[in-house]
C-alpha cells in the first residue's frame, strides 16, 4: 500500500458509511466528471476498500496514487488515466 | 349508509390516476431494477424519473431522495442514521415532545446505546420556542429533529427559524414532514433542512411508501443493509409499483396544492366555527393560525373520545380521537398532556383531517350530527355540568 | 372489536339517568383516567327495585354501565352482590382484553353503591374488639382496575399501567 500526505485532490467523493460494493461503482461515475489527469480523493469508512479500489484502478486503467489515514475515514486518491 | 370520512392524516384514498400509474408495473414492467439486461435497467430509469418528480414536490435535487417503505422509516433512517454517522462528533440529539413515535422512540433507543437525548417541552399551541431551543443546545449536540406539523393538533412549527440556529452550529437538522407534504407548500431550502421525511399516505399514493430528503450528501448510516438499491444508502429490492405511485402523486400534489390549500381551509373553518355554534364547552387545540389547512381538533368537555367516535360512525362520519380509551395502550395522547390539556378535558379529543374530496354539504351533515351525538353523551355523564372547559 | 351487543348496549343504554333520594349511591374511576360510573339504586324488599348509572367512559363502559344495571334490577341485595366483572362481560358476549377494566368497574361501582345502602342502613360495621392480629407481609399489590398482581415496589400496574394505589 502507497501512503502519502497532504495529497491535493480536483474533487471529493464522500463514502463513508456507504456499503460495499458502492466503493467500486461510485468512484467510476464520479471520474466520468473529470479531466484526464485530475485526482479524486474517495472517503470511506469500509476496510475492504483497502485492497478493492487499487484492484479495481488496476483493473480499469486508473491510476491509483496512495492513501492517507484521517480520523474519521480513509482518504484514497486515484488520478483520472482514461 | 352513506359515508364521510374525515381522517385523512391516517388514510386517503389512492386517486385513480396513481393505480393506473402503478398497475404495468406489477405483471408488465416487472422486472429487478438491479438485473443488468434491458428489462431491469429500463425499470432502473423509471425508478429515477419517480425520484425527480418526488424530489420536485420539495425543491430538491432528485439525487437527495431515498425511497423508504414509509414516513416511519425516513425517520428512523433520518434519526439513527446521522446519530450513528456523527457520533464520533457528539453524542446528544434534541427532539420536541410531541414528536411521532417514529422519532420518538428512535430517540430512546439511541439514549439506551449513550446518547443523549433533550425532549423540548412545548407552549400550550404545542409551538417550539427557538431560543428554547438555542438554550438546549450543547457542543456535543449532533441532530435536532422537530416535526414541521403536528397531526394531532394541526400546529406548524417554525421550522426556518429552528434550522437556522442548528446551521449556524453546524448540527444536522430534521423535519417530519409527513403531515405537511401534499397539504401545504414544502421547500427544503426555504425551510433550511438538513434531512427531511415524507410518506405516501398523506399524497394519495398507497401505504408502504415513503422517502427521505438528505442534503448535499450528508452521511448516513443505512438502517437496511443490503446491495446496491438506493445507492448503497437503503437496501432492499425496490417497491417499483409503491415508488410509481408515489412519483405520479408527487406530480399530481404539485399541481392541486394551491387549489387544495384554499379547499380544504375554507372547509375547515366552516367545520370550526359550526361546532363552536352548536355545542358548547369545546376547546380547539392547537394554534389557531398556525395549523394545518385541513385539520381541526378538539376537546370536549364530559365526554369521552371512543364513545363519540363509535357515535359518529354509527351516521357514517369518520374521525380520529387522542383518547385514552381509544388508543390500544390506554394511555392519555401524549401531545395533549403536553400542551398542557387537563387529562379529563384530554379524554374527548376529537381530529378531522379534511381533502380535497371533502365538501361543504358533509360539513354540515357533521354539524348536524354532532352536536347530537354530543348532547347524548353528556346526558349519561356523571361529570357534565361540574366542570368548565380550560 | 366489540360484540353487536356490546354496541346495542352503548346505543341504547338501559337505565341511563339518577335516581333523586336514592338509597345508595356508588362512584368509582375518575374522568382523569377514561373512566367514571356512578350508580344509584333504590331498595325496596331486600331487592333493587330501580337501578340507574351515569358513565363517562368509552363504549366498553356505556355498555357493561347498562348490562349491569339491567342484570341488577329486581335482584335482592344478596344476588346483586353476587355479579362479577366476568358474569358482565360474558352478559355482553365478551370484552376486547384491553376493555376488561370496564367490567371490574361495573361490578365496583354497583357494590359500592350497595354498600352505601346498607351503611346508610345500618350505620358502619363496628370494628371487632381489637385482636393483636399478626399482619401477614403483603407480597403482591393488587390492580383495582385490571386485578394484576404487582410486585410492591411498583407504581404502576405492569398489566394496564395504570397508577397502583398505596
Amino acid at each position: 500500500m502507497k501512503f502519502v500526505e497532504n495529497q491535493p485532490s480536483d474533487d471529493t467523493l464522500d463514502l463513508v458509511c456507504r456499503m460495499c460494493p458502492l466503493h467500486l461503482l461510485e468512484p467510476g461515475d464520479k471520474l466520468k466528471c473529470l479531466k484526464k489527469g485530475q485526482i479524486l480523493e474517495v472517503l470511506t469508512d469500509y476496510d475492504g476498500a483497502l485492497e478493492d479500489i487499487p484492484a479495481w484502478c488496476q483493473k480499469c486503467g486508473q491510476e491509483f496514487i496512495g492513501m492517507e489515514e484521517d480520523e474519521d475515514c480513509y482518504k484514497l486518491y486515484i488520478r483520472k488515466n482514461n | 349508509m352513506r359515508r364521510v370520512y374525515m381522517d385523512h392524516a391516517a388514510a386517503t384514498p389512492v386517486r385513480r390516476e396513481v393505480i393506473e400509474a402503478m398497475l404495468p408495473y406489477f405483471d408488465e414492467h416487472f422486472g429487478n431494477p438491479s438485473t443488468i439486461y434491458d428489462m431491469g435497467s429500463k425499470i432502473k430509469q423509471v425508478i429515477e424519473e419517480q425520484r425527480v418528480k418526488v424530489a420536485k414536490l420539495i425543491g430538491a435535487k432528485a439525487e437527495e431522495i431515498i425511497f423508504t417503505s414509509s414516513g416511519a422509516e425516513a425517520n428512523n433512517l433520518a434519526i439513527k442514521g446521522s446519530a450513528l454517522a456523527k457520533q464520533k462528533k457528539g453524542n446528544h440529539i434534541i427532539i420536541s415532545a410531541i414528536e411521532h413515535h417514529s422519532v420518538l422512540n428512535s430517540a430512546r433507543f439511541l439514549e439506551r446505546m449513550d446518547f443523549e437525548v433533550t425532549f423540548l417541552s412545548v407552549d400550550e399551541y404545542g409551538l417550539v420556542d427557538p431560543e428554547r431551543l438555542a438554550s438546549a443546545m450543547r457542543p456535543e449536540t449532533i441532530i435536532v429533529s422537530i416535526m414541521h406539523a403536528n397531526n394531532e393538533i394541526g400546529t406548524i412549527e417554525p421550522i426556518t427559524e429552528l434550522s437556522a440556529i442548528c446551521r449556524e452550529r453546524e448540527v444536522s437538522f430534521h423535519t417530519d414532514a409527513v403531515a405537511t407534504v401534499g397539504n401545504i407548500p414544502v421547500d427544503v431550502n426555504g425551510l433550511g433542512v438538513d434531512l427531511l421525511s415524507l410518506s405516501g399516505v398523506s399524497l394519495g399514493a398507497p401505504k408502504g411508501i415513503g422517502a427521505l430528503y438528505f442534503r448535499d450528501n450528508l452521511r448516513l448510516m443505512p438502517l437496511i443493509h443490503g446491495g446496491i438499491q438506493e445507492r448503497g444508502r437503503r437496501g432492499g429490492t425496490e417497491n417499483v409499483p409503491a415508488i410509481v405511485g408515489l412519483g405520479r402523486a408527487a406530480e399530481i400534489a404539485v399541481k392541486e396544492l394551491p387549489d387544495k390549500t384554499n379547499h380544504i381551509g375554507e372547509l375547515r373553518d366552516l367545520l370550526v366555527a359550526g361546532i363552536h355554534e352548536r355545542i358548547e364547552q369545546v376547546k380547539y387545540t392547537g394554534h389557531p393560525d398556525k395549523r394545518l389547512p385541513g385539520h381541526a381538533s378538539f376537546c370536549i368537555q364530559a365526554i369521552e373520545g371512543e364513545a363519540l367516535l363509535f357515535m359518529l360512525n354509527q351516521e357514517g362520519i369518520y374521525a380520529n380521537t387522542g383518547s385514552a380509551c381509544a388508543s390500544k395502550a390506554l394511555k392519555t395522547s401524549p401531545v395533549l398532556v403536553a400542551i398542557g390539556i387537563p387529562p379529563d378535558l384530554a379524554q374527548g379529543s376529537i381530529v378531522f383531517t379534511l381533502n380535497s374530496s371533502n365538501t361543504r354539504e358533509e360539513v354540515e351533515y357533521v354539524l348536524e350530527k354532532l352536536p347530537f351525538a354530543v348532547e347524548r353523551l353528556r346526558s349519561f355523564s356523571p361529570i357534565w355540568g361540574k366542570k368548565t372547559a380550560a | 372489536m366489540y360484540s353487536e351487543k356490546v354496541i346495542e348496549h352503548f346505543s341504547n343504554p338501559k337505565n341511563a339517568g339518577v335516581i333523586e333520594n336514592a338509597d345508595g349511591i356508588g362512584e368509582v374511576g375518575n374522568p382523569v383516567c377514561g373512566d367514571m360510573m356512578a350508580f344509584y339504586i333504590k331498595v325496596k324488599n331486600d331487592k333493587l327495585a330501580d337501578v340507574k348509572f351515569k358513565t363517562f367512559g368509552c363504549v366498553a363502559a356505556i355498555a357493561v354501565s347498562s348490562i349491569v344495571s339491567e342484570m341488577a334490577k329486581g335482584k335482592t341485595l344478596k344476588e346483586a352482590k353476587s355479579i362479577t366483572k366476568k358474569a358482565a362481560a360474558e352478559a355482553l358476549d365478551g370484552l376486547p382484553r384491553e376493555k376488561m377494566h370496564c367490567s371490574n368497574l361495573g361490578a365496583k361501582a354497583l357494590a359500592e353503591a350497595i354498600k352505601d345502602y346498607e351503611e346508610k342502613k345500618y350505620g358502619k360495621p363496628k370494628s371487632a374488639t381489637p385482636q393483636k392480629k399478626r399482619k401477614k407481609p403483603k407480597r403482591h399489590i393488587t390492580c383495582s382496575h385490571c386485578d394484576a398482581q404487582n410486585p410492591i415496589t411498583a407504581n404502576f400496574c405492569m398489566s394496564c399501567g395504570k397508577e397502583l394505589n398505596a
